[in-house]
């Protein structure tokens, strides 16, 4: 036991003293207060602009859009309150002087309108996010519809009315609102993925290297191999925790330093809004989730000789992260359904499934407690397999052994 | 304080590596592990430090079964490594602390040995910015650090210029002083000549020669005669047969009868310009290439 917290605290230390380590979660935390005091920041920006705008306003000029054709006129007043940001102009150039206007930029876009239900949008390069076409189109609509409503008889009053009426409505949640929990369900898992995956390649890169340097030469003969795997495999846990609650703690303090600027953005300010209860599965899901992944990261590296051969040997352990993370990705559109139920019981995809179904869906608190029950059975299981194939793999040497191999020795040790 | 392996047995899946390997090692005496790569020596070793369990046999200490929680390992491998990136006292005190000691004592030991051996300039320096020779005793360190009673040493020697040699000599003659028991596992028999009082030879995982270096050597027949002379080619035409040709000025003489050693050296003298005469004893060269050199 002493031996084990000798080693834990000696490979957190490395971990905590790691430049890149530190490196990394500074630039991560520095990125989160940039998203975070952005609103802040905008509108300081935009306080000093404003007052620098109000005075150059009469030389900013607006880009021009021309309306051409037969109904130009018609719905000129219409489209100059629906492009605000354009100077509309009514024009009756010929189509070829109109398209010399765009290419030579006096005119920003053009619209010639021969009839109410048909138009022509001429631009000189079209912009990924051009819209004008969805509001011009708009636009025609309502002028059609209004006209086709005063025709039969109303006035222009109760036409606007027909026109502009709205449904009020409220919803009232008794469950769980999927939506609002969505995205921080989604912020989450996706933690917990890049966790599980980044740490469980650290642990299998920290174990081979012992390995190649030859340092496991004396290491076997000074602690037991069993210490060694459970030390190194709960310091990345606890280096990854810490990470993750660095992060998301300055997350969550700098965000409530601006939480008046968040207040309109919804999703930033749910995300925000988890229950503790949710916060407490997401530490048992981590811990378990990570553990069940590091004991086998650990044991397969423990088999291989060099650093190099990390990348192959630890890949079906990857592969099957990842389409176990694609599973419960799948699974976000129904979370009631037949296969997240099924995978929230599978240790390997348990933690991230079953935590997305309490966190987006009612789970009854047997469910819950047996999905646990069988991780925690798993991890121990896995646990002591993986500490029987690390003994025997860090005293190989050169080819590494075959998945199958390696367990038929394990059960003859 | 006598540590003994009793007929160890070991194999690895199909392979049979130890066949029943026997061995005594004393306190205050330094032991020799001799024998061929592959022979079964660090597989010998590990089993003794309890790294992996042996198929059959027993390790005794002073008669009875060892307990690995009460005795001290002291090891140094013969593939070297430590942790490269890591500070030289970090990973002196880390491994110390494996072994058991606490934080300030394993600092304060650290410290002794890093002086005791020249490299406390060294101390806080990242292992990998050292030379290969300056990592070896960083290396020897560890194996020394906490004070155990068994030190096992493979290839101490190599790579050592022999001004760090003698140093490495001195330190090990200190501990053998002390009344440790000390493993030499080496291929440099001189080194093992000139420390060892005991050795044992395993080839092909069996013990074919163990004993007293001196028992041994004297059991070999002592009837051929080192004889230096500048009168070399004379000699050989005057002693005929017997005689074969050594390097430089040697010639060495076959008695049929050992006991005819003392006539011959006397006759030797008498006659020629003779600088040295003496009986020629194996080294331990010899032995090894006999012993080890054998196909079981």
């Amino acid at each position: 036991m002493k031996q084990l917290w000798t080693i834990f605290k000696f490979e957190l230390k490395s971990y905590l003293a790691n430049k890149i380590f530190i490196g990394v979660t500074l630039a991560v935390v520095i990125l989160t207060a940039i998203v975070m005091f952005f609103p802040r920041v905008e509108e300081m920006v935009e306080n000093i602009k404003g007052e620098e705008v109000t005075e150059e306003k009469e030389d900013d000029e607006k880009a021009v859009m021309l309306i051409a054709g037969a109904q130009g006129e018609l719905v000129y007043e219409a489209f100059a309150a629906a492009f605000n940001d354009y100077e509309v102009k009514v024009t009756t150039d010929t189509l070829d002087d109109i398209k010399k206007q765009i290419t030579s930029k006096e005119a920003e876009c053009a619209f010639v309108i021969d009839d109410i239900t048909q138009y022509t949008y001429y631009v000189n390069n079209k912009a990924l996010a051009d819209h004008n076409t969805v509001v011009a189109s708009e636009v025609l609509q309502m002028v059609y519809r209004m006209s086709a409503l005063m025709n039969s008889g109303l006035s222009a009053e109760e036409a606007e009315e027909v026109m502009t009426f709205n449904v009020e409505y409220e919803t009232e949640t008794l469950g769980v609102d999927q939506a609002q929990n969505f995205f921080y369900t989604y912020i989450m898992i996706f933690a917990l993925y890049m966790v599980i995956v980044l740490y469980g390649q650290l642990v299998a890169t920290n174990v081979a290297s012992e390995k190649s340097s030859r340092a496991m030469e004396v290491l076997v003969t000074s602690a037991k191999p069993t210490s060694m795997m459970f030390g190194k495999v709960l310091a990345s846990c606890t280096a990854g925790f810490l990470q993750l609650a660095v992060v998301f703690g300055f997350a969550f303090f700098s965000f409530n330093l601006n939480k008046s600027y968040w207040d309109e953005m919804g999703t930033i300010s749910a995300f925000f809004d988890v229950p503790a209860s949710l916060l407490v599965y997401m530490l048992v899901f981590f811990v378990l989730g990570f553990l069940i992944y590091a004991f086998m990261f650990a044991a397969i590296s423990s088999t291989a000789s060099k650093v190099e051969d990390i990348n192959t040997s630890t890949m079906p352990i990857t592969l099957m992260f990842v389409v176990a993370f694609l599973v419960v990705f799948y699974g976000f559109n129904n979370v009631d359904g037949m296969l997240m139920k099924v995978v929230s019981y599978i240790p390997f995809t348990s933690p991230m499934a079953m935590f997305t179904r309490i966190a987006m869906s009612e789970v009854a608190w047997y469910e819950i407690t047996i999905s646990i029950a069988i991780l925690v059975g798993s991890v121990i299981g896995i646990g002591v397999l993986a500490a029987k194939i690390y003994r025997m793999g860090v005293l190989l040497y050169g080819t590494q052994p075959k998945l199958g191999e390696i367990l038929k020795a394990v059960k003859k040790a | 304080m006598k540590l003994e392996l009793k007929n160890i047995e070991k194999n690895f899946g199909e392979k049979q590596v130890l066949k029943g390997v026997s061995l005594v090692a004393e306190g205050g005496k330094a032991f020799g592990l001799l024998g061929r790569n592959g022979a079964g020596k660090t597989t010998s070793i590990r089993i003794l430090m309890n790294v992996f369990p042996a198929n059959a046999g027993e390790v005794l200490l002073d008669g009875k079964p060892i307990d690995y929680k009460k005795i001290q390992f002291g090891y140094l491998p013969e593939e070297r490594g430590l942790y490269p990136k890591k500070k030289i006292i970090d990973q002196l005190v880390y491994l110390a602390q494996l072994k058991g000691m606490n934080a300030k004592a394993a600092v304060k030991s650290a410290d002794y040995w890093l002086e005791r051996l020249g490299m406390t300039e060294y101390r806080d320096k990242r292992l990998d910015t050292l030379s290969k020779g300056n990592q070896q005793k960083i290396q020897l360190i560890t194996a020394l650090t906490h004070d155990p009673e068994i030190v096992i040493l493979d290839e101490p020697f190599s790579g050592l210029d022999p001004v760090n040699a003698m140093l490495l000599k001195d330190v090990v003659k200190e501990e053998i002083g002390k009344g440790k028991i000390v493993l030499f596992s080496s291929h440099q028999m001189n080194y093992i000549e000139e420390f060892c009082d005991s050795i044992a030879i395993i080839n092909n995982g069996e013990v074919t020669l163990t004993g007293e270096l001196n028992d041994i050597k004297r059991a070999y027949p002592r009837n051929r005669l080192v004889v230096r002379s500048l009168q070399k080619e004379v000699i050989m035409e005057e002693l005929g047969a017997c005689c074969s040709e050594g390097e430089g000025d040697v010639v060495i003489v076959t008695l049929e009868n050992p006991e005819d050693k003392a006539a011959m050296m006397k006759r030797l003298v008498e006659k020629f310009d003779v600088d040295e005469v003496k009986v020629m004893e194996p080294t331990l060269n010899d032995i090894f290439v006999e012993y080890a050199g054998r196909q079981v």
